[in-house]
């Protein structure tokens, strides 16, 4: 097998093992400010229909203009946007109905726009990153105006926050008016008497939400287990990269560099997008992404349209579809 | 293996360590270290659904 196949297959113990103690203290910090379960998304009109679109921030959503597409268009269902494509959203006019943001990390309140940001940071996470290509060129200037719109939008923006969620991602959703609906991640089987999500869930009483290891898997999951959609389309699902991006354009190009050296090449696993005929490539974390998304699919009680047109999730569980096909079907 | 044997002799000839075994090592290593920072932001639990509420309440 190969190396970025092998280093996929065992990152679900390896996230357990990364992720875990981080998400639980954010948990407890957030603990006095639940006031809403996720639960009571599915009480409120969001969109009409049993049709929903899941919003994710891989490159496809701007190299297919997804977004111009879907505000020009029209689309009378519920939107359901990750946090990484908030801003991309807000800038096409397009308000999403919920946004999801799971990711216990403080940096990424910068999907929010982080207020008190006066130069760049030395991370060049921002600088690099595929999911909102706006912050490449000039970070501060682009946090300015992510800042701006989402004071101007937050008022109308329903946050449904894992408790996994950074402390200062969340204060920053709340400070912009935003309302907070919460749940648990699920980190392990609740069946299990020592397990950690029954502890959890004892602790707050909120559900748990199986997030599939991504914030875009999890805004499939919730569009269909929690909001009840029986027909849920995607964009910006690639799990993967495009096949003129430099290795260094990549989610986890430092650390595979520091790690693999020389070897660097072997962690990307090529493979053939059979509607496009591309050959994309993808990480050793997307790979687990992808593989895992599959898995979830077919479970799911939905029809799934991949409407990403890139990328490398596709199977049997998975319709393909233009956005426009899906759109006019809704 | 030589942090736990060690003898009170010297060997006549000198003993190389395989270089397939050299290289699984390297390759767990790298593997081992990619572990450690790779990943999600949130876990999966295979075989498990995707929302659980809390135990029905026994009747």
């Amino acid at each position: 097998m190969e190396l970025g196949r092998r280093i996929a297959s065992r990152l679900r113990d390896a996230t357990f093992d990364r992720i875990a103690h981080v998400g639980l203290a954010n948990a407890a910090r957030h603990r006095p400010h639940i006031r809403r379960s996720v639960l009571e998304l599915a009480t409120l009109p969001l969109g009409a229909g049993d049709t929903a679109l899941v919003v994710a921030a891989g490159p496809s959503l701007h190299r297919r203009r997804s977004l111009e597409r879907l505000a020009a268009r029209g689309f009378r269902g519920t939107i359901v946007a990750v946090d990484s494509a908030l801003a991309a959203c807000l800038r096409n006019g397009i308000v999403p109905h919920v946004v999801v943001t799971v990711d216990p990390h403080d940096r990424i309140v910068r999907w929010f726009g982080e207020p008190a940001l006066a130069a760049p940071s030395a991370d060049d996470y921002f600088r690099r990153q595929e999911m909102d290509p706006v912050h490449a060129a000039d970070e501060v200037s682009a946090n300015r105006s992510v800042v701006a719109l989402v004071d101007r939008h937050g008022s109308r923006l329903r946050v449904a926050a894992a408790t996994s969620a950074a402390f200062s991602a969340v204060s920053r959703c709340r400070a912009a008016g935003m309302e907070l609906f919460w749940w648990n991640p699920m980190y392990d089987d609740y069946e299990r008497p020592d397990s950690v999500s029954r502890k959890l869930h004892g602790e707050n009483g909120l559900p748990c939400l199986n997030g599939g290891g991504n914030v875009g898997t999890a805004s499939w999951v919730l569009a269909h287990a929690v909001l009840g959609k029986s027909r849920v389309g995607i964009i910006g699902m690639d799990f993967g990269y495009p096949p003129d991006t430099p290795y260094e354009k990549t989610q986890y190009y430092p650390e595979l560099r520091e790690m693999l050296g020389e070897r660097l090449g072997e962690a990307f696993v090529h493979i053939e997008n059979p509607v496009l005929g591309e050959k994309w490539f993808t990480d050793p974390a997307y790979c687990w992404f992808r593989d895992v998304f599959l898995e979830m699919a077919r479970e799911a009680r939905c029809e799934t349209f991949n409407c990403t047109e890139g990328g490398v999730l596709f199977g049997p569980e998975i319709k393909t579809s233009t956005l426009e096909e899906f759109l006019d079907h809704g | 293996m030589s942090e736990f044997l060690k003898g009170n002799y010297e060997l006549k000839v000198e003993i190389e360590e395989k270089k397939e075994d050299a290289e699984h090592t390297a390759t767990d290593e790298f593997e081992r270290k990619a572990l450690s920072r790779l990943g999600g932001s949130i876990c999966f639990v295979s075989k498990k659904g995707f929302l659980w509420t809390g135990d029905a309440p026994k009747s």
